[in-house]
Parts: C-alpha cells; structure tokens; sequence
C-alpha cells in the first residue's frame, strides 16, 4: 500500500458498513436499500475493470445473470447452503469470464460491442425453450423456498464491503498503480516489468465474480424471476451510468454515483410518478452537460484528491 | 409503608389495566378515511400499451364507486371512498420490486395490485407473501405463481395462459388438420400455451411441422415466415405479445405468402390496436382468441355486464374500451365484492372471501373461478376468425359450438 496505506479504504468499508446496517431500522421499504445496494456494487465491480484498466463492458450484466442462474441452479438442484450457492454463482461467472477471456485482446469500442454481444447469447441461450429442463427456460427460476429478505440482504452487504475493499486495493497499492500504467500505455507498462497480460485478466476476473455474487444474490432476494430480469441491459447502462457520474479510477466515486442517482431515480419515481422519465432525463442531461467527468470532479478541480 | 406499598400495586393494576385497554382498542381495526389500494403501471417499455390499458380500467372502477360514495366494507359496515396510489416502473422488475416494497411499507395501503402480466407480477408475488399481503393479480398468469396454496395471492381477471389454447388444440384437430406450425416467443406466457397446444394436438396424434421459439423481442418474422412456408403448412400460430404479433403479420402482408388458416393472440384483445397497425385487410380472415368486450356476457352478479360497460366507458373515456380495460375494471370489481363479503378487515379474511365468491360470481368477464392456489381458471377463450365487414373486421366466434355465433372461411381467401 502507498501513500495513507489501508486507512481509506478501511474507514470507507466500516461507514457503508455502519450506514446499511443502521438504515434498514431508519427506512421500511428494504427492497429499495437492496437495490441500491447491487447497483452501488455493480458500479463498483464495473469500476474495478473500466476505471482500472480502461475495458468497459457494455454487455457486464451478462456475468449477473450467470450468476443469479448459477445461483438459483445450485440451490434447485444440491443440497448446499444458500450463501455456498451464491459463492457458487460468483464462481459461475468467472468460468464465463474465463471463456470470454479472449474479448481481451480487442479494445475499446470493439471490446464493448462484443461484451455486449456475449451478454445477449448468454440471455437467448439461458431463455431459450429447448432447455426449459435445465435453465427454466422462457419460464425463469424459482427458489422461493430459500427466500430470506433480511439474509439476502446482509450477503449483499458484504459483497459491497468486498467490492469496495478490493477497490480500496486497487487504488492504494502497486498492483493498482500497475494497472493505471498500462490504462496509460500498455507497452511501455510490460517494458518496465509489469505483466499486462496477467493483471489484466485478474481484474477481469474479479469484476465478473463480483457481478456473479451480486447476480446470485439478486435471484435469491427476487426468489421468482425470469431471464429478462437478471439480463435486462438496463442493469449494465445503470451501472455504466452510476459510474461516469460518481467518476469511475476512484473508490467513492462509484458509491456516491450509484446511491445518489438511484435515490433520486427513486425519489421522482415515488414523489412525483408522472413526469419522472421527463425530470430524470432532464437531470442526466444537466449533469453531463455541467459535470462531464462526474462529481467527484467538483473536489479535484479544486485540489483535493479523491479516494 | 404497607399503604403506600398498596397505593404502588394498586397504581401497577390500574397502569396495567389501562395499558391492556389501550393494546385492546389499538388490536381492533378502525374503519380508515379512505381505503388505500396500492398498484404499479408502465408509461414505457415493453409492456407500457398492456399496462396502461389496465390501470385505466382500475381507474375508471375506482371513479365509477367514488361517485356512489366509496365501497361497502362490510367489516365495517359503512361505504369507504377509494383512492388508487400508482407508481410507474417503466417495464423494469427492479424498478417494480422496490415500488411495490414502497406500496406495503411506506404507504400502507390496504390492498395491493399487480401490474400487468407475469413478469411484472413475479417480484410481487415473494414480497406480498413476506408482508402477508393478498396480492390481487390481474392478469399475472404465469404457471410458477400457482404452485401450493396460499393466502396471498389471487389472480382475478385471467385464466393461467396455460389453458388458453387448449379450445384452438380442440378445433384444430376437429378440422382435421394435420399440419400445424407454432411459432412462439420465448417468454412464460407464449411459451406455456404453445407447449399445451403442442400437448393438446399430440393426443390427437398431429405432431407440428414446425415449432420454434423466437426472443420476445422479435421484430423481424419475413425469414420465418419463409422457412415456415418451406414446411407446408395449412395452419400457421403465431404466439406473442402485441409488438410480436404486429411485426408478424405486417411481414405476412408483405411477403406475399398465404396459408389456409393464421393465427395471432392480441387481435382479440386489443383489435383497434393492431388494425390501426397492420390494417384491417391484413387481419382479415386470420383467427384469435376473442376476449370481452368482443364476447359478451349479459349475466352478471357483480358490476356492469359487458354491453354497459363498453357503453359507460366510451362515454366517459370518449374511446371504445379493450380487454385489459375491461381486466382493470374486472379486478376492480371483484375487489367490490370480496369487500362487501369479508367479514374482517384483514388479509386473510379477503382471501377467504374470494374463495367463497368462486363459482358464484359473474362479471363481464364471464365466471370466476379460483382456486386455494390462487389461480383463475374462468372461462376458457373461444376460437373466432375476424371476417371483412364495411371498412373494418367483425369478430366471428367459430369454436366451441355452443358460443359460436358463426361458421369459420376455410381455407382463408387471399386478400
């Protein structure tokens, strides 16, 4: 660790930590403090391969989804506890990270289409009819015997605590300023001894497991879903968006993206259900207009650096 | 000291006593101002025309009993006037997951309805449980809902999709008709019916020439179509929601190719709809299953009968309804009833209501029927074939033959 050492990073986890235990005795509707929680640990998990390494993947909700079938699969079809099976879903998506592995030599706008093109024959294939007897089929998943709102709940809790210190990590140690060098220059970065490759596909990896065990988690909080729920691309542009806002090579960028906007997503769509498409667009539209490189520019433009 | 000792127990059994009376009068429900009844809509996505069309049916219910002084609760005794709390989940289960989390808990509404259809309803389904909420599920059809028995869960307006087409499997092998391709979208309501057809038309021993599921997010059928018309097929069924079922027959006009009996779902439920976008020539002689108002039922023990209700909601709308306004108002209706019959006001007393209410109660929907599982059964959806009439199409009810009101044009004439 450079610099301040772990103590970012650790005063970080304990305040989500502190603060997402407490809310749910502040706040009643705890499906609203769930979801912000996925997509703050989306946006993380998308942060740690986009804002790490430069990948952004269009298609990232397809590691979700694996998950939340790898998930749903394991506790449908073995004995397992049900956080063993979430680990599992976390393990699912990384042996499609491993299969996918090779999008890493594309980059770019390139990487991105095909990522996304993956996701989507992951999504037809899982939905497809011909194999309702192993995936559900078009007729999705359900495991509301293990349904358990307030477990479920605490697992994402600490898939966040997880995402954010493996974040906090990347940020403060010399792997993450590996990986910012080769963001930079990727052939300069592997003359001065840095394995591209192998860093590379570590943080591909870990972005997909952390999706995985957030899409495990997902299905078993949801208990009765269907493929469009866990592939929907509007996990992924959610993600995508959480991030660019919070301003992503940063740990709290990403938390305060993802909880800000999903709040108020949530706020307009409770308060005020009629124009919310109108008063949302029109503030995405405002902030990229005033605040392309998110908010936590507001704090480096005057100096201060940003966890 | 013994006296004041007197004075501390007897003040305890007063405290007590008051603390009892206090908990007993807290314990026994109140009769609210308004009776909250809680529901979800989709302005946009896939599902927006669907569930905006039942939410202006609740909506037109709910003004309809507002006007005669709200609901009878029978718990209380008294009429109770209604107000509907609606959000907007835009077609995202995620969306609707915290909005309906934000129905039970924030709001506390008294009743809980699902938004359109099965995707929409499933997060629902877990949670209302979680809250020992009864969910009225209007059009929420999907198999997985209907597993065991519940007290949480009733579906009011529609049958399960998989007893559908079971008539259309009927009529088809009473035609003799051997050569049937399915195509179907890949979702729970399109894939159920077209399993049960397939299973219907096995016991008849006809094996379809083609049977194939497409994404629901299907919109480009002309090689379909073609790789369909290499099978030869006399029937072709097409399974989908409305954006499937338009971009199906908009390719059918357009390439040119012709079979003896086409069949598509939403005609029949939203007819206005799909002839103002394929137009009526091309829905011209092609099949359906016709829903209320096209069928109507002029018996009813619960609200208006089919005939009234077009009426009164063409008045008051300035447009002819559909089916899923005609669903939204149902479930509007049927909660009326369940209101007026349960003898407490809590949630499992409503279910026990609707349960006595199947089999007894009529609507412009035709029967009710449900079972402990919470699923309708209703009424089975004939078979009718639209046949030219003036500029438009007229429904022709062809099978079962006791509710048809015609003979069916077969093989359909190129038009």
């Amino acid at each position: 660790m450079r610099d301040r050492g772990a103590w970012p990073g650790i005063v970080v986890v304990v305040l989500l930590a502190v603060v997402f235990l407490i809310l749910p005795h502040v706040y009643g509707n705890q499906s609203l403090l769930f979801q912000m929680m996925t997509f703050v640990v989306l946006t993380q998990g998308l942060n740690l391969l986009y804002g790490f390494t430069g990948y952004l993947p269009f298609g990232y909700v397809g590691f979700f989804g694996a998950g939340a079938y790898a998930t749903s699969l394991l506790v449908l079809h073995t004995d397992l506890p049900v956080i063993a099976c979430v680990i599992g879903g976390g393990i699912g998506s990384i042996v499609i990270a491993i299969i996918l592995g090779p999008l890493l030599r594309l980059s770019g706008a390139y990487f991105s289409i095909a990522n996304l093109a993956a996701s989507q024959i992951m999504f037809f294939v899982v939905s497809n009819g011909n194999l309702s007897k192993i995936t559900g089929g078009p007729y999705g998943l359900k495991i509301d015997r293990v349904y358990a709102p307030e477990a479920s709940y605490l697992t994402m809790l600490a898939i966040l605590l997880l995402a954010t210190g493996l974040a906090a990590y990347f940020r403060a140690s010399r792997f993450g300023l590996g990986l910012r060098a080769m963001t930079q220059d990727p052939v300069s970065a592997a003359m001065a001894g840095i394995d591209v490759v192998r860093q590379r596909v570590l943080v591909w990896l870990a972005s997909a497991g952390i999706a995985g065990l957030a899409g495990g988690t997902y299905a078993w909080n949801l208990s009765v879903f269907y493929p469009d729920a866990v592939f929907t691309l509007q996990i992924s542009v959610f993600a995508i968006v959480f991030a660019l806002f919070g301003g992503v090579g940063t740990v709290i960028g990403p938390i305060i993206g993802a909880a800000s906007l999903y709040l108020l997503y949530n706020g307009i769509g409770i308060s005020f259900p009629q124009g919310f498409e109108l008063l949302y667009g029109a503030l995405i539209v405002l902030l990229v207009l005033f605040l392309p490189n998110g908010v936590s520019s507001l704090l480096t433009r005057r100096g201060v650096r940003v966890f | 000291m013994a006296k004041s000792k007197s004075r501390i127990a007897a003040a305890c059994v007063a405290g007590a006593a008051m603390s009892a009376l206090a908990a007993g009068s807290a314990g026994a429900a109140t009769a609210p101002a308004v009776l909250k009844i809680g529901t979800l809509y989709a302005s946009s996505g896939s599902f927006a025309v669907a569930s905006e069309g039942q939410y202006q049916g609740l909506q037109f219910w709910a003004a309809g009993v507002n006007k005669a002084g709200g609901v009878f609760v029978k718990a209380f005794d008294k009429k109770i006037p209604v107000k509907i709390i609606a959000y907007d989940d835009q077609s995202s289960t995620a969306t609707a997951t915290t909005l309906y989390n934000q129905l039970i808990t924030q709001d506390k509404v008294n009743l809980l309805v699902a938004d359109f259809g099965s995707v929409l309803t499933s997060v629902a389904v877990p949670l209302a449980a979680e809250h020992h909420m009864l969910l009225i599920d209007p059009t929420g059809s999907g198999a997985n809902f209907f597993t065991k028995k519940t007290h949480y869960l009733a579906d009011v307006s529609i049958p399960a999709s998989t007893v559908w087409p079971i008539p259309l499997g009927d009529y088809l092998l009473k035609q003799k008709i051997k050569r049937v391709a399915v195509l179907y979208g890949s979702n729970d309501f399109d894939a159920s019916q077209a399993n049960t057809l397939k299973a219907v038309l096995a016991k008849g021993g006809v094996k379809p020439v083609y049977f194939h599921g497409v994404p629901t997010s299907e919109s480009n059928y002309t090689v379909l179509l073609h790789t369909i018309a290499a099978r030869r097929p006399d029937v072709v069924i097409e399974l989908g929601y409305p954006p499937n079922d338009i971009a199906f027959l908009r390719a059918l006009s357009g390439s040119g190719l012709h079979f003896n009996m086409t069949f598509t779902i939403f005609p029949g439920q939203l007819l206005a709809l799909l002839t103002k976008n394929v137009g009526a020539k091309t829905l011209a002689y092609t099949y359906t299953y016709p829903t209320p108002p096209l069928v109507k039922f002029s018996h009813v023990t619960s609200g208006l009968n089919t005939d009234d209700f077009v009426k009164t909601y063409t008045a008051a709308k300035h447009e002819a309804p559909n089916f899923l306004n005609a669903a939204g108002y149902n479930t509007g209706v049927i909660m009326q009833d369940m209101l007026k019959t349960a003898p407490q006001f809590t949630q499992i007393s409503f279910d026990r209501a609707l349960l006595g209410m199947s089999g007894k109660t009529k609507t412009l929907l035709g029967a009710f029927k449900m079972t402990d599982h919470g699923a309708q059964l209703g009424e089975l959806l004939p078979v009718a074939q639209l046949v030219p009439q003036g500029k438009g199409n007229k429904i022709v009810v062809v099978y079962p033959k006791a509710k048809a009101t015609g003979k069916a044009v077969y093989p359909a004439p190129k038009t």
